[in-house]
């Protein structure tokens, strides 16, 4: 529909001038139109075969397009009104695109902190928080002077200050886990005793062991210190205690805080979780196992049942596999639990065995435990206890 | 003063050739193949052919507006082409496609066009300054309509081209007509020539359907104006068959002018009364008046192609935001 | 060389009978200008003869035409309007005609024309003689605008206004007219760029942006604020083609600014600015730009001039909102 006129939005075909599909010649008048205020003939641009895409007394807009021109007649049979018309309109529209607005080099922020630009600008470089420094510009607006007094503090009290990586809150898991770190250590008499034990024939009879559950995995590492340290408290029952109040309350069953670290807040921090196998003198060996790996994996997937976090009267907290070869440390008591044995990642050593040295695959070991509870004798024996199953781990296996 | 021969053959041609640009124009525009609009100019392409066939290249012009200047500018010998590919948004267009309907040929002294009516009543009296103060016998065609001296500035110029004895020609193309507006009813005097009076300025009223008529009033008067004897106001009385632009109404005052009332305008179609007068006075042969046409009717297409297969003007914002300032 | 110290409408008249002797195609059109009803055109017609400088009826339209086809024509016009406010009668020309010309007729000519009138407040004559034209021009594309505020840019920029290939307008602050400076001996031909800002006093506290008589009064400020705060003032010179570069640098410094405009709020130069400012220096900023500017009310006469347009009192007032 040709835009004839300023003022002429729209045109009626009030009627078509040529049949559909016929031969046209250029000039020759092709539909009379009217629009707001006249009536015309227009006239044909081309020489070919036309085919009306609109009907008499349709009004359409100017430059929609009301017919088509092909070389042949078969090529106007299926015509696509709605392509055209975008193919048309796209031509047109492909200068909006070449044209830039002019736009704000900055985007706002969601902050509804009243603060300079320049102010929030310098905050953000130097890692303080706008929303902690008091504003002293009009209506209490943070200005400039406001930060760079802040950063001045900062400085004064020996902090850094610059550009802040993350910024992850003592509140959460994490200030569960401070808070219960900072009150073992400060309540406690805690101290760690390490030593190594010789664990290569419990490796080589692990892994003869045929696949424990269905899954195909073969019986933890742990599944077996676990059974180890129940047969040791068993000769050192002060060592499967938690300090309560003022008692040293022993108990009967063996439950087993496991140390399963989990996914922290940010990507930064990290969680700490301890799930609580409870009686584990009761099971075997592979009962253990199996146990042990539903609990981590209830835990670690969120959705603990009740006393899978809580009653735990002695903690197993292993690095094995994370820390490097050797790894000795000092694990911090799961209070209000007497002992923790913290295991490592294993090492091969040289070793003395009947007066020779042989290459062994030794484990190292780390015991706290609570000198208020056990004194280091009993100690000792425990770990002495512990020491022997290991190297001579026959019983373990039953 | 008497045109020869020759001239009157050149008048012939310039008038048929204008006469089929005008019908290409119209075409076109019905075609949707302008962009813009147009201001036909059936009925009214005598007085232009009449006025700039005389000129030098380097005399100043300023075509009116109606027929967008092209019967005017091909006089002048002004290649269409590049007005045509204008007015179709082309990159190969006089103003690179940035005007819409634009001329500006400043090489031939068309300098330029602008949408206000009267735009050309301040120029050309700088023109006019320019080219006495020059004195190498240039002259001013000033071309524009009986509207336009309703302006105030139309009234300053013919002021101080008469104080300064510009060499301007203030050719006046009275159509009676102003969009609906007629010239009987917006001007206090039936003649727009009474002006001049006024300013002391020598004033000369033909018939602008007959181009022989306007030419020879034009020739005396741009002799004149090289002999810097100063301005002439010449009012061609002219017609205007269709409506002031394409797809507007073409009413009277606010009624439709009648088939009568144009039957009777079209009477006086300046073709036919230039054919009529080069046969009686055997200026030209049947023959040649055909073949002048054919001509003509080869070059419109030659035109028409250019500006067809030009690429459209589509240039990034940054290239135009460059030319807003010249270096 | 020796400099000599001159008045700011001298340097303007210097500017332009050095450039008419340099160049025969430089001439004035105007009215009275033959009999110099400003000074600036005082001694040329005695030295350049009528031809040259040229007085025109009360016909703006045509006086304006003079400059505009001369300009076509390969001359180089020098309009003067004699107030700002005339560029009014004929605004269609000043304006759309000649800020169109170039782009829109495909850059195939310039037009190397200046247009100048004396404009400004101080004189108490009110709105036909008193407002600024300097924001309308600049709205429209196609026109350079400058005004310079020393003798010393008087000189420079109206030479280099005609010699600039494009229109120019180049209004002259007529509070400043008798204003004293230096400008380098006769024989130094200088030339004062379009296009770049001056920083006319440095400082760290504000960045005040003022042009013409309002620079005076930011300079006055500037001394007496000295050394609670410490104001860094700015001229613009040019309006079209703006400096932002130099301002923006002064922001990184100051991060405060303050926008003296002597023209109304509505509109004018000092929103545009402001609005670049935030666009592009938004960071830089330690509170919004500040303007002072004329209330939009039609300029007043008589008293009321001096406390409805910018003056000391109201730019220190502004000084002191943006450093709060």
């Amino acid at each position: 529909m040709p835009k004839l006129a300023m003022a002429m939005n729209e045109g009626t075909v009030v009627e078509w001038l040529v049949a559909d599909g016929a031969f046209v010649e250029p000039a020759q008048p092709l539909a009379a139109i009217e629009t707001e205020k006249v009536a015309y003939d227009v006239e044909s641009p081309e020489a070919g075969y036309f085919k009306r895409l609109i009907a008499e007394g349709e009004t359409v807009d100017c430059d929609a397009i009301i017919g088509v021109f092909a070389d042949g007649p078969e090529e106007l049979s299926d015509v696509d009104l709605g392509k055209l018309q975008a193919s048309l309109d796209r031509g047109t529209e492909g200068d909006q695109q070449q044209h830039q607005a002019s736009e704000p080099q900055n985007a706002s922020s969601n902050q509804r902190i009243k603060i300079s630009p320049i102010a929030k600008k310098i905050a953000a470089e130097s890692g303080i928080d706008a929303a902690s420094i008091a504003g002293s510009g009009p209506g209490q607006r943070v200005v400039k002077r406001d930060v760079e007094a802040a950063i001045a503090a900062t400085r004064q009290a020996g902090l850094p200050v610059g550009a802040v990586l993350a910024r992850v809150n003592l509140s959460g898991l994490r200030g569960q886990i401070a808070q219960h770190m900072v009150q073992s250590l400060t309540e406690g008499a805690q101290l760690t005793a390490n030593w190594e034990s010789d664990v290569t024939e419990l490796l080589a009879r692990r892994a003869s062991m045929p696949a424990a559950n269905a899954d195909g995995r073969r019986i933890s590492v742990n599944s077996l210190l676990i059974r180890a340290l129940v047969e040791a408290v068993r000769q050192v029952p002060m060592a499967n205690a938690c300090i309560e109040a003022s008692d040293i309350v022993l108990y009967n069953s063996v439950n087993v805080g496991i140390a399963i670290s989990v996914e922290g807040e940010s990507e930064y921090d990290s969680g700490l979780k301890v799930g609580v196998l409870h009686e584990a003198d009761s099971y075997s060996l592979k009962e253990i196992d199996r146990q042990m790996k539903s609990l981590v994996e209830r835990v670690r997937g969120g959705t603990s049942e009740p006393g899978d976090l809580s009653g735990s009267t002695i903690t197993l907290s292993s690095t094995a596999g994370i820390g490097p070869p050797g790894l000795m440390s000092t694990p911090v008591l799961n209070s209000p639990n007497v002992a923790l044995l913290g295991p490592s990642t294993p090492i091969e050593r040289p070793v003395v065995v009947n007066g020779e040295i042989v290459v062994r695959t030794m484990l190292p070991l780390s015991f706290t435990f609570d000198h208020r509870a056990l004194d280091g004798e009993p100690a000792a024996r425990f770990m002495r206890v512990l020491h022997d199953l290991l190297e001579s781990p026959a019983v373990l296996f039953n | 003063m008497d045109l020869t021969l020759e001239q009157r053959q050149l008048l012939f041609t310039n008038l048929t050739r204008a006469d089929v640009y005008n019908q290409m124009m119209y075409r076109r525009m019905m075609q949707g193949k302008l962009i813009g609009f147009y201001h036909p100019a059936e009925g009214g392409i005598a007085p232009g052919v009449g006025a700039c066939t005389f000129l030098n290249q380097d005399d100043n012009l300023s075509p009116h507006h109606r027929g967008h200047g092209i019967a005017h500018m091909l006089c002048k010998g002004i290649d269409i082409k590049y007005y045509l590919a204008e007015h179709t948004g082309k990159v190969t267009g006089c103003c690179k496609g940035r005007s819409a309907f634009h001329f500006s040929f400043p090489d031939h002294k068309v300098y330029l066009m602008s949408g206000f009516i009267g735009y050309n009543f301040a120029p050309v009296v700088g023109w006019g300054w320019a080219a006495k103060r020059r004195a190498k016998a240039q002259v001013v065609m000033n071309c524009s309509g009986d509207g336009s001296y309703g302006q105030g500035r139309a009234h300053e110029a013919l002021l101080m081209a008469q104080n300064w004895k510009l060499p301007i020609i203030f050719f006046c193309e009275n159509n009676g007509m102003s969009i609906f507006s007629t010239a009987t009813e917006m001007h206090p005097m039936p003649d727009i020539a009474s002006l001049a009076d006024g300013f002391g300025m020598p004033s000369k009223i033909v018939d602008g359907q007959n181009v022989f008529e306007v030419a020879e009033a034009c020739l005396d008067a741009i002799d004149r104006a090289r002999r810097g004897d100063g301005p002439t106001f010449i009012e061609a009385k002219t017609l205007r068959f269709k409506e002031h632009d394409i797809g507007t109404p073409d009413l009277s005052g606010w009624t439709e002018r009648t088939e009568q009332e144009l039957a009777q305008l079209q009477e006086r179609d300046p073709v036919k009364v230039a054919t009529d007068i080069v046969l009686a006075e055997q200026w030209l042969t049947q023959d040649e008046i055909e073949a002048i046409r054919e001509s003509a009717l080869k070059e419109v297409a030659q035109v028409e192609a250019f500006a067809d297969e030009s690429e459209i003007a589509r240039p990034p914002v940054d290239e135009l935001l460059r030319a807003v300032f010249a270096d | 060389m020796t400099a000599r110290t001159i008045t700011f409408i001298d340097a303007i008249q210097e500017a332009i009978s050095e450039e008419m002797r340099a160049d025969d195609r430089v001439f004035v059109v105007g009215q009275d200008v033959r009999g110099a009803i400003f000074p600036h055109t005082a001694g040329l017609v005695e030295e350049f003869g009528p031809e040259r400088i040229v007085d025109t009826p009360i016909a703006e339209s045509g006086m304006y035409g003079v400059a505009f086809g001369a300009a076509q024509e390969g001359l180089r016009p020098i309009c003067d309007f004699m107030f700002g406010g005339f560029t009014y009668v004929t605004f269609s020309e000043a304006s759309v005609t000649t800020g169109q010309y170039h782009f829109l007729h495909g850059s195939q000519r310039s037009l190397p024309l200046v247009i100048t009138a004396g404009v400004g407040t101080g004189q108490r004559l009110a709105n036909d003689h008193a407002m600024s034209i300097h924001g309308t021009f600049a709205h429209h594309p196609g026109i350079k605008v400058a005004m310079p505020s020393t003798p010393y840019d008087a000189k420079g920029m109206f030479k280099a206004a005609i010699r600039d290939n494009n229109p120019v307008v180049i209004p002259w602050h007529m509070g400043i007219m008798m204003l004293k400076g230096e400008v380098p001996d006769l024989s130094e031909d200088y030339v004062v760029p379009l296009g770049l800002a001056d920083v006319k006093r440095a400082g760290t506290d504000v960045t005040v942006l003022a042009n013409s008589l309002q620079l005076q009064h930011a300079l006055r400020v500037a001394e007496k604020l000295e050394p609670e705060i410490s104001v860094e003032v700015i001229d613009p010179r040019s309006f079209v083609p703006f400096d932002l570069d130099t301002v923006l640098d002064s922001l990184s410094k100051t991060n405060r600014l303050v926008v003296v405009d002597e023209d109304w709020e509505s509109g004018g130069f000092a929103a545009t600015v402001s609005a670049r400012v935030m666009e592009q220096g938004f960071d830089l900023l330690d509170a919004p730009v500040l303007r002072v500017t004329i209330p939009n009310m039609p300029v007043p006469g008589g008293y009321m001039e001096e406390y409805v347009a910018p003056n000391p009192e109201r730019i220190e007032a502004a000084i002191r909102q943006v450093c709060a």
